[in-house]
């Protein structure tokens, strides 16, 4: 028989509280993270507001907060996060004694913050406007001068799951993925397949990510996928909304602990939820678009449905990618009436990114433990700023107000950009 | 261990690298002792500490791509474009019939590290929004003026998920995607990950290692800041020398490493040429530094596979060639195989290929079991005691049907691969 695998810890850094519980009241509650940029000058750009993670301190949260200076907030909310999980599992390494090197790492993390200022104002020394190139020598004396090589080292993508790994002692296998805004999502379902497979007992698993910054405004705004809504920021994220005009940027960091049943029974942990299901699937379309039809999102849907044994009408909430642009919350609304069939029109759906925005490689683990929580609590979160119904949206997307409904079993989406999907499913755990 | 009664063999591989654009010139290229180090010539780097690497020589992706295909290559950083010639080369080398293949079980998870912007992009922005004053941008006017010269389509190009994606997008590759991006392992984690999703039976036929290129203004001058680069003795050749005593750091340099994996009865049914079987996949963070992690990611694949000691040819090493991380390394290829089993390091040759180094090196050691000659590392003069490990230093027929190939990084992750020969 397959190994079950259930949740036995969580930990959440997130623009709308600094541990789960916070969060999960503050988006019952209806709450936005919404604001102003604070972070840097963003008045002059296209978008000016973002979910932001507000007065984070890493040393409210790890004994050791000098170890990360150098790191950038991926690793900082990653830190955070992942105190609060292992605490909550009892698997902080003074205070457990559970075998190490059976407790992996499979983060879906982003990449620390460039140095934006010094890399804008060193190209530019470097330039020649007449001949339309750039003097080589003159950008790398710069950059030895004047890059901070320990900021330097912690933008690359492998650096978030090893420090976690080295601090936290986690001898297991250490795994980053980064698929766009699938990745705390997918590597959640690889760590679970990791456990089924025997490759190790429990594994820190999620995500942590930061775009807001100069060239991630930028990047994003280029490809007109963020929100310019004029007006109060807080209703500038509206998934499946009719006016709709592009997803708010968020940040911060889902850390869940997930372990083998048996495991997690031995040493008299409490069991949070069971994950049952999982797929990842490509639209394998273009870049910059998803799929019309849905083609890698149904696949997706349906695999990870399969992959839980829940049949379909079983499944009481979907916590949707729902990024508020217009063809995403139209595709992933195909894709779960495509699996769902009638009973699609029967099943809660909603949007926690009309309240916090988009975490990215962050936003599955986040919207997972949302899943939980709403289980645990019987409260579904809303879906914020739904006014205007789009005829191609036409589910029950929770609007507005926060619903007592309690789900036995949650699909939780995340669909990169790219056509890189991925669908969990959590269950209620019984015995 | 859950064992799978699926099968996952190798069938076509494809590498550019600074030797040799397909596994039989890259092979034959090691065993006649060339080396791929040499004074960049891309770019002027005439400022920079370090100016050697493993340049592939004349790289034009629009050689590998389909002419239909070609424009997508302007929204690619050469990262990505070797991602997708790779894959190109793996898909002619397995001699597959793409309209037969099910797109839903054709999958593809690929290795990738940090893609740096080509500079050049950034400067009418950049001269608009500065003074010169070094980290004195006006965000005003670049939030106003700068993002008008800057290409639409800009961060796609240099997104780590788009190796993988533009695989998928260019072959219908609908089933199982992902990007591993942990630094110098990730192309061998990602082919581990690649046996785990076929042993479950989600795809019958994958596109698995990686691809990066740093050699680039940017990326050269960050990790000449951070990274313990080879010292350029007048003699680029002789820079990278791993588990010898005078190593003195790594070199970098670039490429992909691509191959096909197939569930055995699908290659059997399509007539496909078998080079090898996966047999086995471990991984573990090697957090004390004592090569306690190498040697159980070893321990792990070699528990899968079912194989011994002595069914080992060789160990295909990491082996990056700076001070620590060989050390380590070492350690850990000790406690597992004492000294009694040759370990080659093919770094040696070509520097640090970083997420696409893994596959790449293991191509080499596929091409030896093909052919029956393995060739030795480079570089290997004076023994370490540090290192005690058996380096074999020139090249030698194949005798045992299996090798080890192991992969690790700076921070301490690792992870070891157990590949089988193929006999019918």
């Amino acid at each position: 028989m397959r190994k079950r695998i259930v949740i036995t810890g969580m930990g959440a850094i997130t623009p709308l509280g600094h541990n789960v519980r916070e969060m999960f009241d503050n988006l019952i509650a209806g709450k936005s993270g919404i604001g102003p940029i604070t972070r840097f000058n963003a008045r002059k750009f296209p978008t000016t507001f973002a979910a932001e993670v507000k007065g984070f301190e890493l040393a409210n949260f790890v004994k050791d907060a000098s170890r990360w200076k150098n790191c950038g907030v991926n690793s900082r909310f990653a830190a955070a996060a992942a105190q609060q999980a292992l605490t909550d599992a009892g698997l902080m390494p003074e205070n457990s004694n559970v075998d190490r090197t059976r407790f992996g790492v499979y983060l879906g993390s982003g990449e620390g913050i460039q140095d934006f200022n010094n890399m804008i104002s060193l190209i530019a020394r470097a330039y020649n406007k007449e001949t339309r190139t750039l003097d080589n020598p003159t950008f790398e004396k710069d950059g030895l001068k004047y890059f901070h090589a320990g900021h330097e080292s912690e933008q690359e993508l492998h650096t978030t799951p090893a420090h976690l790994a080295d601090y936290f002692c986690l001898e297991g296998p250490n795994y980053n993925c980064l698929t766009a805004c699938a990745a705390s999502s997918q590597a959640i379902g690889e760590a679970l397949e990791m456990i089924r497979h025997g490759d190790a007992d429990m594994m820190l698993t999620g995500g942590s990510h930061s775009m807001i910054h100069p060239f991630g405004v930028t990047g994003f705004n280029l490809l007109t996928a963020l929100s310019t809504f004029k007006g109060d920021p807080t209703k500038a994220s509206r998934p499946f909304d009719l006016h709709r005009d592009g997803f708010v940027l968020g940040e911060g960091s889902g850390m869940l602990v997930i372990e083998e049943l048996e495991h997690a029974r031995k040493r008299g942990a409490k069991i949070y939820a069971e994950l049952t299901g999982y797929c990842s699937t490509a639209d394998a379309f273009r870049v910059t678009d998803s799929h019309p039809e849905g083609r890698g999102a149904i696949a997706c849907i349906a695999g990870a449905i399969q992959d839980s044994g829940v049949p379909v009408e079983k499944i009481g909430y979907v916590n949707a990618h729902g990024t508020s642009t217009q063809v995403n919350d139209r595709v992933e609304t195909i894709g779960i009436k495509s699996v769902f069939g009638p009973h699609a029109y029967k099943t809660p759906v909603s949007s926690i990114k009309s309240m916090m925005g988009h975490l990215i490689a962050a936003a599955g683990a986040v919207e997972l433990i949302t899943c939980v929580e709403s289980m645990r609590t019987g409260w579904l979160p809303p879906t914020m700023n739904y006014e205007t119904p789009d005829p191609e949206c036409d589910l029950d997307y929770i609007p507005n107000k926060a619903r007592q409904v309690k789900a036995e079993h949650c699909l939780s989406n995340s669909f990169g950009f790219g056509g890189q999907n991925t669908s969990l499913v959590v269950s209620a755990f019984h015995n | 261990m859950v064992a799978s009664s699926r099968r996952a063999v190798i069938t076509g591989t494809g590498a550019l690298s600074p030797l040799g654009n397909d596994a039989a010139t890259l092979h034959a290229s090691l065993l006649q002792g060339q080396s791929g180090v040499k004074k960049i010539t891309n770019f002027d780097i005439s400022a920079l500490p370090i100016q050697i690497a493993g340049e592939i020589p004349g790289f034009d992706a629009k050689n590998y791509v389909d002419k239909k295909d070609r424009k997508a290559l302007r929204v690619m950083a050469r990262t990505i474009q070797l991602a997708v010639s790779g894959a190109q080369c793996v898909l002619n080398d397995t001699k597959v019939d793409k309209a037969k293949l099910d797109k839903t079980r054709f999958g593809v998870v690929y290795g990738a590290g940090l893609i740096a912007t080509e500079l050049p992009e950034m400067a009418d922005a950049a001269v608009l929004c500065t003074d010169g004053t070094p980290g004195n941008v006006d965000l005003d006017v670049w939030g106003e003026k700068g993002l008008g010269v800057i290409q639409p389509l800009w961060m796609l190009k240099y997104l780590p998920n788009m190796l993988a994606c533009q695989v998928s997008i260019l072959h219908d590759a609908q089933g199982p995607n992902n990007s591993i991006t942990q630094s110098d392992v990730a192309s061998l984690l990602a082919l581990g990950e690649t046996f785990r999703l076929l042993g479950r039976d989600k795809g019958d036929f994958f596109l698995t290692g990686g691809a990066e290129s740093k050699i680039n203004l940017l990326s050269m001058t960050r990790h000449c800041l951070f990274e313990e680069l080879a010292h350029d003795p007048g003699h680029p050749e002789k820079a990278c020398r791993p588990f010898d005593k005078n190593r003195n750091g790594m070199v970098i340099g670039e490429g992909t490493g691509v191959i096909a994996l197939e569930e055995l009865t699908h290659a059997r049914s399509r007539g496909a040429k078998i080079l090898g079987e996966v047999l086995g996949f471990g991984a573990a963070f090697d957090q004390k530094k004592d090569g306690g992690g190498v040697s159980r990611a070893i321990e792990a694949a070699m528990k899968e596979a079912g194989i011994s000691n002595a069914d080992v040819d060789h160990v295909n090493a990491h082996g990056v060639a700076t001070k620590i991380n060989d050390r380590v390394e070492a350690q850990g290829i000790h406690k597992v195989f004492g000294d009694k089993v040759d370990v080659v390091a093919f770094k040696s040759y070509m520097g640090n290929l970083g997420a696409a180094g893994g596959l790449v090196e293991l191509i080499v050691s596929l091409e030896a079991m093909r052919t029956g000659q393995l060739p030795g590392t480079l570089n290997y003069e004076t023994p370490d005691t540090d290192c005690p490990v058996k380096v074999l230093n020139k090249p030698r027929a194949m005798s045992k049907p299996c090798v080890v190939k192991v992969g690790m990084d700076q921070t301490g992750q690792c992870s070891a691969v157990v590949v089988r020969a193929w006999k019918e």
